[in-house]
């Protein structure tokens, strides 16, 4: 965001300090101080003084080394600038430490790396160094530095080291004998490795541009080098067509199998340096990640053929980078993993281009950023990027009608006399004393609208391009701005209804629309915030019930929310019959379908919620399930900081702790339960296991229902599967727990209570997150065995 | 020189420029933040600079062909830094001013 881009700003100026130091204090002082230094001297030769001038400054150096030292401080006294912390000293590093400083040589060691570029190399081992280059890429995409990475890669560093000459980065400086020249593999990999560097140059422009968060999500310090920045796509097109012709020429004396194989490496990077392209046009994007995608199993099929090169990669590049940090260790992933990552990165992407055909519709947007965001494996950084680069592109989101303005229309004014266009025909009175006419109080209130909801809405839209841990915390935070946004919207609808009043259409028109609206995406994200919590594994077995009964109080509450719109639906399109208005009629009809989508949803998610929360506080009461020892905490102080992003939200959403406590502990607690459950829970048909079951079935009616209404009530067309996954899930979820009640219910009512858990034989397991244990990740249903 | 008067003398360097010559030949130049009775002196925003090896040089001449050929300094920015006071063989303090000011630092 934008911490990330000013850190990024300050690097570079750092890089600019650097440069400045280097070229004007560094050689005058290399003269002065050179007695000193033990390398120059045993080189035996002249150094000469550096002329330059500085320009009017004059730059002194004093030695106070005696002085220095003969100043005595006390035991644990320090000199030191007050604004100076222990704690930002706890991240200085420490110089001579070979532990933490990169630049520490030992004995014998040297700096430079002694493997020379331009050593001529077999074709196999062309095909080793392009595999690993390809290894260390894709550990960069992971999050890990290029200084870790490709910047190991000596072939890498000597072209982003050079000056860009008339011909191009090289991998020799200045003039070199013919005979010194490099031969044409050597070209080869220069083209492929001068193709890795534009690809990470537009990969961290595309990342940057975007929201992100520096070193959590992706690494973009170049360490003051310049990635080849300034050279135009088709350059190193060219240079790569020009490697291709090299190694299919009948001349070389290349094997065949080793010959398809580095053109196989060459063709493929040409593809993925094409997809990279920042300015490749939007209706081309859906074509470039295909032919990656089916490139990639040729090189899995070839790598064998490859030959390593270990002196072509050294860890001891990182000392010659700018570098504020320890030294440390080069990542090594597998050619296999790393054909996985480039897999997923292009699938990721693939699947991304598929949003350009959506129809201009935010919930149809919205449901696909939901789904990109469940996609498993989670996208990477870069995948994300792509996303949402194509989300904020101009193209999608100058539309005619405002975004939130017809996600509003969606819901709450369909068919409304509010939103008529011609309401933005009327001009105001010429005397601003003069009362407005109501219907342009309508269209200028909404416009205040619009541009009030503009900024949640994108900050909903970004978090939800965000990876799923940090989506569930900046929903969190979403959330509190939507609360607000309430608050206006209120106000808005109460102008709105005088207005409507004095048209005397107030019956057209639903009190509160504006604010049902907010209200209404704001409980839905509540939910997902619990559900991400039981996905993520934030909550404890024990607290299942808990927080399942808080889900199913805040999906009733939106259904409840959703009652009365459909109640209004009714009034509407009664009135527009008995008008004869049928279009509008219509018009209410197709807004219905989306609307019963969303009760059912709701009713599936509350009536699941519920009986989950039921059955966890049974099985917790019957001590199937794990309870930690907090010897520290305390139910109330948990309760809280569970509840804390929802404690300032108006109307409250959390209940007070002990009506909390009441509804999830109702037979007192649950080491020593009342003799009021014993006879419940063993007793197949009391009310404790009807009612359990009796919303299990609920559930399971309200999800089939949501999925026989089908995903273009939904609003989810442009993620069918995906959707369609979901769904079923959730229904899988429902019979697991079905299951789960079931087995229960027979072994504490057939062996009864007596033996205790000890005499029922019985084992419940709580599935794991992310194991593929679960049948939905957020709907955690326990798995009975017996033992 | 008595603590007071080391206290105060040490005291005009902070947040000034510093150059500091470790035992390996390296040379350290940025901002004096903080110093002890050991010696050990924190840097910020420095520099690392490092002479070239003999072999760079002697490569340099071999390659140009000219005995007084120069080899650049290699310099990096490293951060903050702390260097230890037993790995220090010279401290020096670069002053800048302009020609004609006074310096303001007793030395």
């Amino acid at each position: 965001m934008a911490d990330a881009s000013s850190s990024r700003r300050a690097v570079s100026a750092q890089g600019h300090q650097a440069s400045l130091v280097s070229d004007n204090a560094g050689p005058s002082h290399a003269q002065e101080s050179a007695p000193a230094i033990d390398a120059p001297a045993h080189a035996n030769l002249p150094l000469r003084r550096s002329r330059h001038a500085v320009g009017g400054v004059q730059a002194k150096m004093h030695d106070i080394t005696e002085k220095f030292t003969r100043a005595s401080l006390e035991v644990g006294q320090l000199v030191k600038d007050e604004y100076f912390t222990l704690f930002e000293s706890i991240g200085a590093i420490e110089i001579m430490d070979p532990k933490m400083d990169s630049g520490f040589l030992q004995p014998g060691e040297t700096l430079e790396d002694d493997y020379d570029t331009l050593t001529p190399l077999l074709p196999e081992e062309l095909i080793g160094i392009m595999d690993q280059l390809l290894c260390y890429e894709m550990a960069w995409h992971t999050g890990y530095p290029l200084s870790q990475t490709l910047f190991t890669s000596v072939h890498i560093v000597k072209l982003v080291w050079t000056e860009a000459t008339v011909l191009g980065p090289q991998f020799y400086r200045g003039e070199i004998p013919e005979h010194r020249r490099p031969g044409p593999l050597l070209e080869v990999l220069r083209a492929y490795c001068l193709a890795v560097i534009k690809g990470c140059d537009f990969v961290i422009a595309k990342i940057t541009g975007r929201d992100y968060f520096e070193e959590e999500d992706f690494c973009t310090h170049i360490y003051n080098r310049v990635l080849l920045v300034s050279v135009p796509i088709d350059v190193f097109l060219r240079e790569l067509d020009a490697a291709i012709e090299v190694i299919e020429d009948p001349e070389s004396e290349i094997n065949d199998g080793v010959r398809k194989a580095i053109s196989a490496r060459l063709a493929l990077r040409k593809d993925y340096l094409r997809a990279l392209d920042l300015d490749l046009p939007l209706n081309q994007t859906s074509y470039c990640w295909p032919p990656i995608l089916q490139g990639i199993a040729t090189l899995k099929n070839t790598h064998q053929l490859g030959q390593s090169v270990p002196g072509a990669f050294s860890s001891k590049m990182q000392r010659r980078l700018a570098s504020t940090v320890p030294p440390r260790p080069i990542v090594e992933l597998d050619f296999k993993d790393a054909l996985q990552k480039l897999q997923h990165i292009a699938a990721d992407c693939e699947e991304a281009t598929r949003f350009i055909a959506l129809p201009q519709d935010p919930l149809e947007y919205q449901s696909f950023l939901w789904h990109f965001a469940s996609r498993s494996p989670p996208p990477l950084a870069y995948a994300r990027a792509y996303l949402s680069t194509l989300l904020f592109h101009p193209d999608n989101l100058n539309t005619s009608v405002s975004l939130p303005l017809s996600d509003v229309k969606t819901l709450v004014f369909p068919a409304s006399p509010v939103l008529d266009s011609m309401n933005w025909t009327f001009s105001p009175p010429r005397s601003p004393l003069l009362p407005k006419p109501p219907r342009l109080q309508f269209a200028m209130l909404m416009d205040e609208f619009v541009e009030r909801t503009g900024q949640p809405f994108l900050d909903l839209w970004v978090a939800l391009g965000q990876n799923r841990c940090r989506l569930r915390r900046m929903l969190t935070h979403v959330i509190t701005a939507w609360d607000l946004l309430q608050t206006d919207a209120a106000l808005i609808d109460t102008d709105i209804s005088s207005a409507a009043e004095e048209l005397g259409i107030g019956e057209q028109v639903m009190e509160f629309s504006l604010s049902t609206w907010v209200y209404h995406k704001k409980l839905w994200m509540i939910e997902k915030v619990v559900l991400l919590g039981f996905e993520q594994d934030i909550y404890l077995p024990d607290e299942f019930a808990g927080m399942y009964l808080f889900l199913s109080l805040i999906a009733t509450r939106r259904k409840e929310l959703l009652k009365r719109v459909e109640a209004h639906y009714l009034v509407q399109a009664n009135l527009f019959l008995t008008s004869r208005k049928l279009r509008e009629a219509q018009e209410i009809d197709d807004a219905g379908l989306y609307l019963d989508s969303l009760l059912a949803e709701a009713e599936g998610t509350a009536s699941l919620a519920l009986a989950l929360a039921r059955f966890y506080i049974l099985l917790l009461y019957l001590g199937l399930l794990p309870l930690p020892k907090r010897p520290f905490g305390t139910e109330a102080l948990r309760y809280e900081l569970r509840m804390k992003p929802f404690l300032s939200l108006s109307p409250p959403e959390a209940p007070a702790f002990e009506d909390f406590r009441t509804h999830t502990q109702p037979y007192g607690s649950p080491s020593s339960p009342s003799t009021a459950f014993f006879e419940a829970v063993g007793k197949a048909d009391s009310e404790l296991w009807a009612e359990v079951d009796g919303h299990v079935k609920a559930a399971k009616a309200a999800f089939a229902e949501y999925k026989k209404m089908g995903v273009v009530a939904a609003k989810a067309e442009g993620v069918e599967k995906a959707w369609g996954k979901e769904v079923q899930s959730a229904l899988a979820s429902c019979v697991a727990l079905g299951v789960a009640v079931a087995g229960v219910k027979d072994m504490v009512v057939k062996k009864g209570m007596d033996g205790g858990k000890e005499g029922w034989g019985m084992k419940v397991e709580v599935p794991e997150a992310g194991t593929g244990k679960r049948y939905a990740e957020g709907w955690v249903v326990v798995k009975t065995h017996k033992e | 020189m008595d603590n007071e008067q080391a206290t105060i003398w040490l005291s005009q360097f902070i947040g000034k420029n510093l150059r500091i010559h470790a035992s390996d030949g390296r040379v350290f130049g940025g901002q004096m933040k903080c110093t002890d009775k050991d010696r050990n002196i924190i840097l910020a925003l420095a520099h690392e600079y490092r002479a070239p090896s003999p072999e760079s040089i002697r490569q340099t001449v071999e390659e140009t062909g000219y005995p007084s050929a120069s080899v650049a300094w290699s310099s990096r920015y490293v951060g903050l830094v702390v260097v230890p006071g037993q790995h220090i063989t010279k401290i020096e303090f670069e002053e800048s001013v302009l020609p004609g000011q006074k310096s303001m630092v007793t030395l």
